[in-house]
């Protein structure tokens, strides 16, 4: 009785631990906190590449209740994860700006670093410049990359974190279309 | 006396470079790491808003910074960062709810292993007395074996 106490005892433990390190990173799957509330607004300075098609400043506020936002935190130090996911957001941009407005991120970075990166993929849509990372905070960001859906009426609707697959992004606009 | 000059100079430098690795950055107050420390550091594993370099906490502290000179209490500052990140933030899980699980779950595991421990010695000392406890009838024996022993 007692060895079959301490077989099974020890089969728990080490199907504890396997499940412990079968265990996804917990921040992918933890819901954003805003997931319902309005979007955090900011008004942020452009990466210079952007200026010309989109002037000196972005300021959230201009779009937020007007048409779905997808909202992406990006950092040129992000590799591979911001790498693999640049070109998937310029396509889906490309297919989609006519109903959605696509804007960057780009956190805690330096100008050159992260203006080479938008010329590397030859990013259109327009990104931001936040050295600080202080958006990143307001929309309780775990890390780079993670990207926001937020709804024509300024409601954040969804929280990606980690690399965007094209599915993933493709679901994620077509939940926040009117 | 150089040679004097230049040791005097080096302890100096090695004692300046204690204390700066020892203390928080001179611009932020010790208020603003007690804060951090009950928050956790997002991007890290095990590691509080305080502890952590990450460029994330360093702008966490700062904007604690910031709040505390605008007058803010602590918990107005802890609910901040707790109506950005959920619960999930704090270094220590609430006392209530499913935290309060956490923070019992170790009282309640330390009770059961007390518990076992009762038990195994208790049945130990049990087993122990019984093997000691030797009936008349062996005694008397062991007592005739010896005798017969003692008779060359």
């Amino acid at each position: 009785m007692r060895t079959l106490l301490g077989v099974l005892l020890a089969l728990a433990l080490g199907a504890l631990f396997w499940w412990g390190m079968q265990t996804k990173d917990e921040r992918s799957e933890l819901p954003s906190a805003l997931a319902g509330r309005a979007a955090p607004t900011f008004d942020l300075e452009l990466l210079p590449g952007a200026r010309t098609a989109w002037g000196e400043r972005l300021d959230l506020s201009d779009y937020l209740g007007k048409k779905p936002i997808i909202l992406n935190f990006w950092a040129s130090w992000c590799y591979p994860a911001c790498y693999e996911e640049a070109p998937i957001l310029e396509a889906a941009w490309r297919r989609w700006k006519d109903r959605v407005l696509f804007v960057g991120v780009n956190t805690q970075d330096e100008v050159d670093k992260a203006e080479k990166f938008v010329e590397q993929f030859g990013i259109t849509f327009p990104n931001v410049y936040d050295p600080r990372g202080r958006v990143g905070i307001d929309y309780g960001m775990y890390g780079v990359p993670e990207t926001f859906a937020i709804s024509a009426d300024g409601r954040v609707l969804q929280r990606h974190a980690g690399s965007i697959g094209a599915e993933k992004l493709e679901a994620m606009i077509r939940e926040v279309l009117p | 006396m150089k040679r004097w000059l230049w040791v005097l100079i080096l302890a100096l430098g090695l004692a300046g470079a204690q204390t700066v690795g020892n203390e928080p950055p001179p611009d932020l107050s010790p208020q603003v790491f007690e804060i951090a420390k009950k928050l956790r550091c997002p991007v890290c594993r095990g590691e509080s808003a305080a502890e952590s370099s990450a460029g994330v906490t360093e702008e966490m502290r700062r904007q604690i910074a910031e709040m505390l000179a605008e007058g803010k209490s602590e918990d107005e500052i802890i609910q901040y960062f707790v109506d950005r990140y959920t619960e999930w933030i704090l270094y220590e899980p609430p006392k209530r709810g499913l935290g309060l699980v956490v923070w019992l779950a170790p009282v309640l595991g330390l009770g059961l292993f007390g518990l076992g421990l009762f038990g195994y010695l208790k049945a130990a000392a049990r087993r122990a007395a019984e093997s000691e406890a030797v009936s008349d009838d062996e005694l008397a024996r062991v007592e005739a074996e010896l005798g017969r022993e003692d008779v060359p």
